[in-house]
């Protein structure tokens, strides 16, 4: 970068972030409630939108630049698409109260896995068990929950058993420095053989027991939280008014893990474990305490997120539950650059496109045969995203330093 | 990237010889590794019969009932039923054929020093382009056919796994996380394509499911009845593949590089290697063999692809376990293959007794092993490699201290 | 040096290694507000007594003493808290983080008990860069310093840790000589400030500029401890080379050809991008070697990496045999410009462990003809040659399927000198090629150098062993701080020589 690029900085900025704007709102004006339904308003917006994207460019600030290009090309393709579907068709996907709802509910496992996740890989342990970890949590919270009748003990049992299966993965990383992707992936694969076991030695082809209504301190599933005074119609109200405990739940977690990671004398620990662990050998830290720790907080985390599928959302329990979940949330994880509320961002943007998806009525009943009539291509999203993370082309995600390699005492 | 900052030396043990997770997986622990695959498969099912002790059965009838289940027993002359033996072998070595070339295409990838995660999704881009090719072209010839579309489903295979090879080549993405975004958008394109409404659903408009592959482009059931899933000649294309991969690996220039790489990719390049190309060479062969097992499967006895099965499938995955227990070797990998294959059938709802053991119960059970196999896989290299490092450092004193 | 008891003393500290005793009970003191120089050369012995001084080894005999009391190390955590702060070669810090992150890591002011308390943190940073007139921001963040910079944060995190006696691994190694000025102004304040200095070097002038004392190592033997107001750059060559035992190779008289390497005004950088080769232009004719001396860091890794194709210099032209080689790969060096490479490092880059001998043998040449045909490799025609070029070699400890890791590393050098040669090369460079070889080895090494020579070969050698220089080189070209500074006959003494490594006529016109 040269010098010029640096002094003009403030104004490429603006220009860049305009420029991404710009390209959304291609996009936005196409749907409810704005329903444009002529081409020209999405194009020229979605050029407008590239043209600063390409100057934003030229003036040496990549990143920027090639997200205003994206997002324009993004705006202009879209935006066409939707004015292809028909409106009733759209107002029916785009209630946009009912649908930031959903996107909420759906990001919330992922927050908890990728967040247990962070722990882990921060302190240079790669954990692609988080899938496994959600799942075991998932079960045994129904299990724990339907044995002692209180959710609040099933969530403990579910945290517990997904930290005893981080600690394998732990001993595995750590002491045997058995390659971690090997483990990750054995513990993954136990995971869901032990669940599946269990669950029908226990509950046999019938399923779980219907499990009792929660409230705060009693009841078998985690409560809904009923704001009171947001009324049903309001927007407010359709989207935050009456969520699971565990959606608030997740973004104490995200505050906490913030606090912990980034302002404390441990979070500076655990990230200089995961940078450099020679270095904080040398200084007197313990590199196998700090692993450990943050490995098992990492496999209760992502219990949690499996709790809240199991008692939190469905409120029973199946084999394999969690779906790919645990690596939508490793994905979330790269995507948001290893940081808490990166982490977070990318698991809602996922938890809209699940939402999207999962809002697209069947496709025999709509005609047009755009894109938006298929609930599969949203799901593509996350993984896509994180894909051109991981190259590099939109911002490089860069793992910890020593994420992966086992550390040998001299 | 030219900024003037220096770099500093961070992560660890920089120092520390370059043994990859290829070199630990090496040749030359063949007559060790054999043994210690056996072992640790018998820790496995050992650990898997506590479970099932625990659990109120009894595990030596189980695994009785699962291994009669396989048809294993038809090898033993004058054991059990003789007819019933021959189509649970069948089915058996029918399972077994993909997890085969699955198990290659992991090991290709370990060889060049890779962990290809992304078998699943290469293997259901070869089932993709297999039953697109093969419900096409009907008038065409049917041995034309079939090669057709068994070629072009391993060049999709190779081509899904080389986006991962090239993105690591490039960019230098860790073909782990690569691999894995790959599989997923496999998985939702997959089931764009055939799901409801999509492109290429088949003629029934409420089915989630591709259109049937023309009839002369099944494969040639040789053993056993075609209408009861006999053995197909799926079952030879992947053992020439068993020879072909040893082929590549030991008697071609790009088997030396990949190897080469994957032991060293230093010394490699110091010896005028090219190891961005080795690297996307490797995956793109590995995916290959993977591309073929979705081809076997779609000609031999799937016939078409359905979306509910294209999310239960986990025969790539199964590959990861194939790969880890064969020790990348083709003779370890054929015999990981059946293991897997029996054990999968064996416990399936339709040959195990459930008056002895749930099915339901079992096939957890063999997830169960499946993990304990990989666990202790991965262990048990540590303890290999430890008693290597002991062996060589007790060897005549060569290395001095810095 | 008011204090007549030493901040610390080392008593007859010894360390054995499988095949050497590195520290050969070494006696060792260090007064309080001196600087100590530990002088020697690579693999002396000066890295293993710090080692074991700060923890990181424990010694098998002798014992330490911290202001008269015996102390025992079991870890480096067990030398901070006693007051030892250690400056490694290799710095210890977390490029991402920041100065004051890296500085207070494990010792951190805190608010409430568990918060990290950034603002004093970053108080004390300023506050005691201040004292020393470091010019350092404490929220900078670490990747953004230049090595010097690092450096004084290497510094900064001993003096937090309130350490009065400092050790210094070859600080200068990694500095240019404006940042190496500045590091001895440094150095000299916080001598007045009390602290006691172990400065480890190989470099005379530098030595002699910043010590009180200076101890000399040579072989993991104390030579002797004298104060540096007597001694002089040739009286401490003298003592650090020793009296070098030639060992005698036959050497035919030199009769030079056509030049086959010219090198011209070549710069080269390292991977952190610092300029490790500055316009370096030389010559190397056929039928001679030339040896290349120096110091380690010096810019000889570089250059090596440059002409075999390994590293794309930064400018300057590279031609051998006549024809100009821009930016090639390591693979047109070897099969085009017919350069044969001995690489320092035998295990990391020359050899693939895993690989059997034959495959070793056949690195390059695996690619060629007869060894393969359009990709097909004929394993037989590898095995074939390798039984040849065992005899050949007398390469012993296995046949052509045994992994080369399994042989010693003289036979694992003769597996390379075999490879390199039997290509029939016009430029061989060989870099440290008896680096760690027992004697028999040395000499069958030297000893196909010369033979090579006399077939009329261009030899490169670099070494850092001084006598095998002198005993096989037929020109010498000292390399210090990335340029050549000075060219000798075999007929220089190692005194000369040493000097001019250690810089000492750096100043001086090359001859």
């Amino acid at each position: 970068m040269n010098v010029a690029a640096r002094i003009l900085q403030p104004s490429v900025k603006v220009t860049g972030i305009a420029g991404i704007l710009i390209g959304l709102l291609a996009f936005w004006l196409a749907l409810p409630p704005a329903l444009v339904r002529t081409p020209v308003i999405p194009v020229i917006l979605g050029i407008v939108a590239v043209a600063a994207g390409i100057s934003v460019v030229t003036r040496g600030h990549l990143r920027l630049g090639y997200g205003a290009v994206v997002a324009g090309v993004l705006g202009i393709v879209l935006g066409l698409l939707a004015i292809q579907s028909g409106e009733t068709h759209l107002r029916m996907v785009f209630t946009w109260g009912g649908l930031l709802a959903a996107t909420l509910s759906y990001a919330t496992p992922l927050t908890f896995a990728a967040l247990g996740g962070m722990f882990s890989e921060r302190s240079g342990v790669v954990n692609i068990a988080l899938e496994g970890m959600m799942l075991v949590g998932a079960f045994f919270a129904v299990w724990g929950a339907d044995v002692t009748g209180n959710w609040m003990l099933g969530l403990l049992i579910g945290m517990g058993m997904g930290g005893l299966f981080a600690l394998i993965h732990a001993i595995w990383a750590i002491h045997f420095r058995a390659d971690q992707i090997v483990g990750g992936t054995a513990i993954n694969f136990l995971a869901l053989g032990v669940t599946g076991y269990f669950f029908i030695q226990i509950y046999g082809n019938d399923g779980t027991p219907d499990l009792t209504s929660g409230s705060w301190f009693t009841g078998e599933s985690i409560p809904n939280v009923n704001i009171p005074g947001l009324g049903r119609d309001s927007f407010f109200g359709q989207v935050i008014g009456g969520l699971n405990l565990m959606i608030w739940l997740s973004i104490v977690a995200l505050i906490v893990s913030y606090v912990v990671l980034f302002r404390t004398a441990i979070g500076l620990r655990i990230r200089a474990v995961g940078e450099h662990p020679r270095a904080a050998d040398t200084v007197g830290i313990d590199v196998y305490k700090t692993r450990y720790a943050a490995v098992i907080v990492s496999g209760m985390l992502a219990a949690m997120g499996g709790a809240y599928l199991s008692i939190g959302f469905v409120h029973s329990f199946n084999q394999n539950m969690t779906e790919g979940r645990g690596f939508i949330a490793l994905a979330a994880l790269i995507f948001g650059k290893w940081r808490p509320f990166g982490a977070f961002a990318a698991a809602l943007l996922f938890g809209f496109s699940s939402a999207l998806a999962q809002q697209i009525p069947p496709a025999y009943s709509d005609s047009s045969l755009s894109v938006l009539s298929s609930s599969s291509l949203f799901l593509i999203l996350p993984y896509v995203l994180t894909l051109i993370a991981v190259a590099g082309v939109i911002g490089r995600s860069v793992a910890p330093a020593a994420d992966g390699r086992p550390y040998v005492k001299q | 990237m030219s900024e003037q900052t220096p770099k500093l030396e961070s992560g660890s043990d920089m120092n520390v010889a370059p043994t990859t997770f290829a070199g630990k997986l090496t040749e030359r622990f063949n007559s060790a590794g054999a043994i210690s695959a056996v072992v640790t498969t018998i820790i496995a099912f050992f650990m898997a019969g506590i479970v099932v002790l625990a659990t109120g059965h009894n595990p030596l009838s189980t695994y009785r009932a699962i291994f009669d289940g396989t048809g294993l027993a038809w090898l033993i002359p004058g054991y059990g039923d003789r007819s019933a033996g021959a189509e649970n072998l069948q089915q058996t070595l029918l399972v077994a054929t993909p997890l085969m070339l699955t198990g290659l295409a992991l090991a290709f990838a370990f060889r060049c020093g890779m962990f290809n995660i992304g078998g699943q999704g290469q293997y259901l881009a070869g089932q993709t382009v297999a039953v697109l090719v093969g419900s096409s072209w009907a008038g065409m010839a049917g041995p034309m056919h079939i090669v057709l579309a068994v070629l072009l489903a391993g060049l999709a295979g190779a081509l899904w796994a080389g986006i991962a090879g090239f993105l690591k080549a490039t960019t230098g993405a860790h073909e782990v996380i690569s691999t894995i975004m790959l599989n997923w958008i496999a998985i939702w394109v997959a089931d764009y394509f055939f799901g409801l409404n999509g492109p290429f659903q088949g003629p029934v408009q409420f089915n989630p499911i591709s259109s049937d592959i023309v009839s002369n482009t099944h494969l040639y059931v040789f053993w056993g009845n075609p209408l009861l899933q006999g053995l197909d000649i799926g079952f030879f294309i992947a053992i020439a593949m068993l020879v072909v991969y040893w082929l590549i690996l030991n008697r071609t220039t790009l088997g030396f590089e990949v190897r080469a790489v994957g032991y060293n990719p230093e010394a490699a390049r110091y010896g005028g290697i090219n190891v961005r190309r080795s690297y996307f060479m490797a995956m793109a062969v590995s995916g290959m063999f993977a591309g073929l097992a979705g081809a076997v499967d779609i000609l031999g006895w799937q016939f078409h692809l359905a979306t509910p099965d294209i999310h239960a499938s986990s025969i790539g995955f199964l590959g990861i376990a194939v790969a880890l227990l064969g020790r990348n070797t083709a003779i370890g990998v054929f015999f990981a293959s059946i293991l897997f294959g029996a054990l999968t059938i064996g416990t399936s709802t339709r040959q195990l007794d459930p008056s002895v053991f749930d099915p339901a119960l079992a096939s957890n059970l063999t997830l169960i092993i499946q993990g304990l196999v990989v666990l202790f896989v991965g262990a048990d290299l540590v303890v290999l490699g430890l008693w290597y490092k002991l062996r060589r450092s007790l060897a005549p004193s060569r290395k001095a201290p810095a | 040096m008011t204090d007549s008891t030493p901040v610390l003393e080392l008593r007859g500290i010894t360390k054995r290694f499988p095949s050497i005793v590195a520290n050969d009970s070494i006696d060792f003191d260090l007064a309080k507000g001196e600087v100590h120089a530990l002088l020697g050369e690579n693999g002396a012995g000066k890295s293993t007594l710090m080692n074991v001084l700060y923890g990181l080894y424990g010694a098998d005999e002798g014992e330490i003493l911290l202001n008269g009391a015996p102390v025992k190390f079991s870890s480096p955590k067990d030398a901070i808290t006693r007051g030892i702060g250690m400056v490694h070669q290799h710095f210890m810090l977390i490029p991402v983080m920041t100065v004051a992150e890296n500085i207070v890591l494990a010792d951190e002011p805190r608010k409430g008990g568990i918060f990290l308390d950034h603002a004093a943190a970053n108080a004390r940073v300023r506050e005691l860069a201040a004292k020393f007139r470091f010019d350092i921001d404490p929220d900078t963040r670490v990747e953004r310093l230049t090595v010097g910079q690092q450096q004084r944060v290497e510094i900064l995190k001993a003096l937090y840790r309130r350490a009065d006696v400092l050790i210094l691994d070859e600080p200068t190694a990694v500095l240019t000589p404006q940042e190496a000025l500045d590091l001895f102004r440094i150095l000299s304040e916080l001598k007045a400030d009390g602290m006691s200095i172990i400065f480890i070097s190989h470099k005379l002038h530098e030595v002699l500029e910043i010590a009180d004392r200076v101890s000399v190592l040579r072989r993991g033997k104390l030579v002797e401890t004298i104060p540096v107001a007597g001694a002089t750059e040739e009286s401490l060559a003298q003592a650090m080379v020793g009296r070098a035992v030639l060992l005698q190779v036959e050497k035919t008289p030199h009769s030079p050809g056509a030049p086959l390497v010219q090198v011209d005004d070549l710069y080269v950088r390292d991977d952190r991008g610092i300029e490790k080769v500055k316009g370096v232009s030389f010559e190397v004719r056929a039928g001679e070697i030339v040896g290349i001396a120096g110091v380690d860091n010096n810019g000889q890794t570089q250059l090596i990496d440059a002409l075999t194709g390994l590293r794309s210099p930064e400018s300057g032209s590279i031609v051998i045999d006549g024809e100009a080689y821009d930016n090639p790969t390591p693979k047109v060096m070897t099969d085009v410009a017919g350069v044969g490479h001995i690489p320092e490092d035998r295990q990391h880059r020359g050899l693939v462990l895993d690989f059997s001998i034959a495959e070793n043998l056949a690195l390059h040449d695996y690619r060629h003809e007869p060894q393969s045909t359009r990709g097909w490799l004929y394993p037989g025609r590898l095995v074939a040659s390798a039984r040849r070029l065992i005899t050949e070699f007398d390469i012993r400890g296995g046949g052509p399927s045994t992994a080369a890791g399994a042989l010693s590393g003289g036979n694992q050098q003769k597996v390379i000198l075999a490879r390199e040669i039997s290509r029939d090369p016009k430029v061989l460079i060989a870099a440290q090629p008896t680096r760690g070889l027992d004697v028999g080895a040395i000499e069958f090494v030297h000893r196909r150098l010369m033979s090579e020579r006399d077939e009329g070969r261009a030899i490169l050698l670099v070494s850092l062993e001084l006598e095998e220089i002198l005993s096989l080189s037929d020109r010498i070209l000292v390399m210090f701080e990335g340029q050549i500074v000075g060219e000798y006959t075999p007929a220089a003494t190692p005194e000369e020589l040493g000097l001019a490594m250690a810089g000492a006529s750096s100043h001086e016109a090359v001859a």
